[in-house]
């Protein structure tokens, strides 16, 4: 059989024709990684198609955008020097003096406020199609831990070009801790790496950035994924009985997908091209700290909500019942699955009361600073 | 037990009575502020009631101590008995040497304020309201016209009439009075003219204490108008270089030979604007016009630095023009600015340099400002070609990527038409 088709084809002797080669190089993967699986595990998986299939491209979404991290990362390591006599002047030659070294550092600036937005975003679809049902659960526990470590990303990252309103914007974040009852000033100590905000913080800020919190984002990406590839696509029961139409991930939903990656790339040019991210003033730990210094916008609410509460309430510090608010909720978060078993609305009221409350605080938080009168 | 709790509570308050510090004596006995305060007189009154807030009688001092007589004594005319040394209220001419009594005594000062001068009695007695009391002016200034008489404040109170911020107010209270400057063929529009002076902004405007007031210049106990010769020494207290250079210059002997007033010929006494170059060339704020004619080789000298000074100012201002088009559109320029700093040092340095009155001084610092101002408009340049480059670069990837949407939908189309609607399941 295959001489026959040797001798109709036009390949000369000793040559392989395309499709051999393909098949060769298909039969070497087969062997070697199990590529037939792969293709038909990517083929088996469907995407259901109602009303809210929209909100099915935020995790891809987010996914991509992390990528997009991943990579500007790795590139601005290669310039980047994580100590404080020289993390200011590294950034500064990025953009002044590296070709495109001002684009991967905007990139990466704006990419991470974009990406903390998504995986919000996909936090509140997810919620509110309630996905995290059964058996989800740990779906949705996985993507809540995924969602504070996004914000520990932006934390630690936030420090490293060491300049004025980021050492200030720390130093009032490391304080944070140190309201926990107990243990609060070990904890901010261990955070600061010392007493006080200093190059020993930037070192420590560095290593979590760059090294702890992707090795446990790659573990628990893995183990989201994964766990979505096992469940497959949840369908709200609103549209459950209605409609059981599907699409196939591949090549069909990836595209639509890759539409939305591509726009994501555009608006990031452009971003990046006509606001380049600002480095502003070195950081001077003996400055007073500056008017109007805040953290990156998605702390703001829990920044303004802090400033808002009164010194003490029933004899207990408000600062410290602050941040005991904000870890039940938290907790509250990681645990709604179980909270909402039995599918009454108290769990989304409470969810609404609390995105309309940190709404409010964060646009209080963006609204000017009055200047003090003067004498 | 009500009387075993009665004996307690007295037993108590005799305990704590016994506790008093030993070290503080009993009160003595003031009939002064008694009487004076009881009369609740408009003349007499008032000063008792100040007088509780006084730096003196912080430190103890009683009304005795200036006005004589013996505040034990309840009957007024024991308490006011001249052979006890009551002089009643001080006449002017006797105020400087009752204040000096003390202020003039090292002893005595040591022990309330080891730093306090003890200079102000013979500095007064050379000021010009010193030698006019002497005479018998009564209407010059003395101790109490400045410092007040009976709530007397440390200087360093903001509440003293001579405090850093007060103090030209309280000199303009008499030099502001056009009266009775007239009687001493003195000017009354110091104070004006000083509120319009580059001074008078940094002290005022800018709460800079280091600037200076009237007694920065003219003194405060010996105060007296700065001779001609000294003129320059007074404004070199502070401004050391421009008058070491103007001690250099080719104009420093004339100006000694004609008795003008050094620094003040140029730059005035009391209403010191900010200088500029337009001083240098000719028209109405030229300075060296007034002595030098046009086309004489000072007006040339002056017309040469003028030109220097104008170009690198010029140089620099479209330098800066330049980086902050480039920094608003969000470019990194830090390095820029520090260019931008070494230009307008030069540029500092330069017309400083204008008091050695010769154009080949300013010249090399000219040049000097100008090659780094010319570096850092270069360097603003090349940031806003790099922000054009960046936003053509930006349309032409809008532009592939768009493409690649475009196509990507075309094939999302083409693919749903070949494979169908979405699977029923």
């Amino acid at each position: 059989m295959s001489e026959a088709k040797r001798s109709s084809s036009s390949v000369p002797e000793g040559a392989v024709a395309p499709g051999e080669r393909e098949s060769r190089l298909r039969a070497w993967a087969r062997d070697r990684i199990g590529w037939d699986d792969l293709v038909h595990l990517a083929a088996k998986k469907r995407v259901p198609v109602h009303r809210y299939t929209i909100f099915y491209y935020l995790g891809g979404m987010a996914l991509f955008l992390f990528l997009v991290q991943v990579a500007t990362g790795i590139l601005l390591l290669l310039y980047y020097r994580p100590s404080a006599a020289e993390a200011f002047e590294s950034v500064q030659y990025m953009m002044a003096d590296v070709p495109f070294g001002w684009l991967i550092r905007s990139i990466h600036s704006w990419g991470a406020n974009l990406f903390v937005g998504v995986v919000f975003a996909h936090l509140i679809s997810v919620f509110f199609l309630k996905a995290y049902g059964a058996p989800r659960e740990m779906t949705w526990v996985t993507g809540t831990v995924l969602l504070f470590l996004a914000l520990g990303f932006g934390f630690s990252g936030y420090l490293l070009p060491w300049n004025t309103l980021a050492f200030f914007a720390t130093k009032v974040g490391t304080d944070v801790p140190a309201q926990i009852p107990g243990i609060g000033h070990l904890l901010s100590r261990i955070l600061r790496g010392g007493s006080d905000v200093s190059g020993a913080t930037l070192s420590r800020f560095y290593g979590i950035h760059v090294a702890i919190l992707p090795a446990v984002t790659t573990l628990l990406l893995g183990a989201h994924l994964l766990l979505v590839q096992r469940h497959g696509m949840s369908v709200p029961r609103s549209v459950e009985g209605k409609s059981r139409r599907t699409i196939p991930f591949v090549p069909d939903f990836l595209m639509r997908d890759m539409v939305g990656w591509l726009a994501a790339v555009g608006l990031l040019a452009a971003l990046a091209a006509f606001f380049p991210w600002e480095l502003g003033v070195k950081a001077d730990p003996f400055a007073s700290a500056p008017a109007g210094i805040r953290p990156e916008w998605y702390f703001l609410w829990m920044f303004q909500g802090l400033k808002y509460l009164p010194s003490k309430i029933a004899g207990i510090p408000g600062e410290t019942l602050g941040v005991l608010f904000f870890s039940i909720l938290a907790a509250a978060l990681v645990a709604v699955p179980w909270l909402d078993r039995r599918g009454k609305r108290g769990v989304a009221v409470a969810a609404v009361v609390v995105l309309v409350g940190a709404a409010v605080l964060t646009v209080l938080a963006l609204l000017p600073v009055p200047s003090p009168a003067k004498p | 037990m009500k009387s075993r709790l009665v004996a307690c509570g007295l037993l108590l308050v005799a305990a704590s009575s016994a506790n008093a510090d030993p070290s503080t004596p009993p009160k003595a006995p003031n009939t002064c502020v008694d009487c004076h305060f009881a009369l609740d007189d408009a003349r007499v009154t008032p000063p008792v009631k100040a007088f509780a807030d006084d730096v003196h009688a912080k430190a103890g001092f009683t009304c005795v101590f200036c006005h004589g007589g013996d505040a034990r004594e309840e009957d007024q005319e024991k308490a006011h008995d001249a052979r006890k040394g009551f002089i009643g209220k001080p006449i002017p001419r006797r105020i400087p040497e009752l204040c000096g009594k003390c202020h003039s005594d090292p002893a005595l000062m040591k022990q309330y304020d080891p730093s306090q001068r003890v200079d102000q009695l013979s500095e007064y007695w050379t000021s010009g309201h010193g030698k006019k009391l002497v005479q018998g002016d009564t209407r010059v200034a003395q101790c109490v016209s400045c410092h007040g008489a009976h709530g007397i404040q440390p200087v360093k109170d903001s509440r003293s009439p001579v405090s850093p911020t007060k103090v030209a107010q309280t000199c303009d209270h008499c030099h502001g009075d056009a009266a009775l400057m007239a009687a001493y063929r003195l000017p009354s529009d110091v104070y004006e003219k000083w509120s319009r002076s580059v001074h008078y902004r940094a002290r005022v405007v800018k709460a800079d204490l280091s600037a200076p007031t009237c007694n920065s210049c003219h003194g405060n106990h010996g105060a007296a108008p700065p001779r001609v010769d000294s003129v320059a020494n007074v404004c070199g207290t502070c401004h050391v270089t421009f008058v070491d250079q103007f001690k250099l210059s080719p104009h420093w002997e004339p100006f000694k030979d004609m008795g003008l007033p050094g620094c003040v010929a140029c730059h005035e006494n009391h209403e010191i604007v900010h200088p500029t170059e337009a001083f240098l060339e000719e028209g109405p704020e030229s300075k060296c016009s007034s002595c030098h004619e046009t086309g004489s080789a000072g007006a040339r000298s002056a017309a040469a630095m003028r030109a220097d000074l104008t170009r690198l100012d010029g140089e620099i201002r479209r330098a800066t023009e330049l980086v902050d088009r480039a920094a608003e559109a969000g470019m990194e320029v830090s390095r820029v600015r520090f260019d931008l700093v070494s230009a307008s040092n030069a540029l500092t340095t330069a017309r400083s340099q204008v008091h050695l009155f010769r154009p080949s001084a300013l010249h090399a610092s000219v040049a000097e400002g100008l090659t780094v101002a010319q570096k850092a408009a270069a360097g603003g340049e090349a940031r806003l070609k790099e922000r054009d480059f960046r936003q053509r670069g930006l349309f032409v990837s809008l532009g592939l990527i768009l493409l690649s949407i475009v196509a990507l939908v075309v094939k999302i189309r083409e693919h749903d038409r070949r494979s169908g609607p979405p699977t029923q399941e």
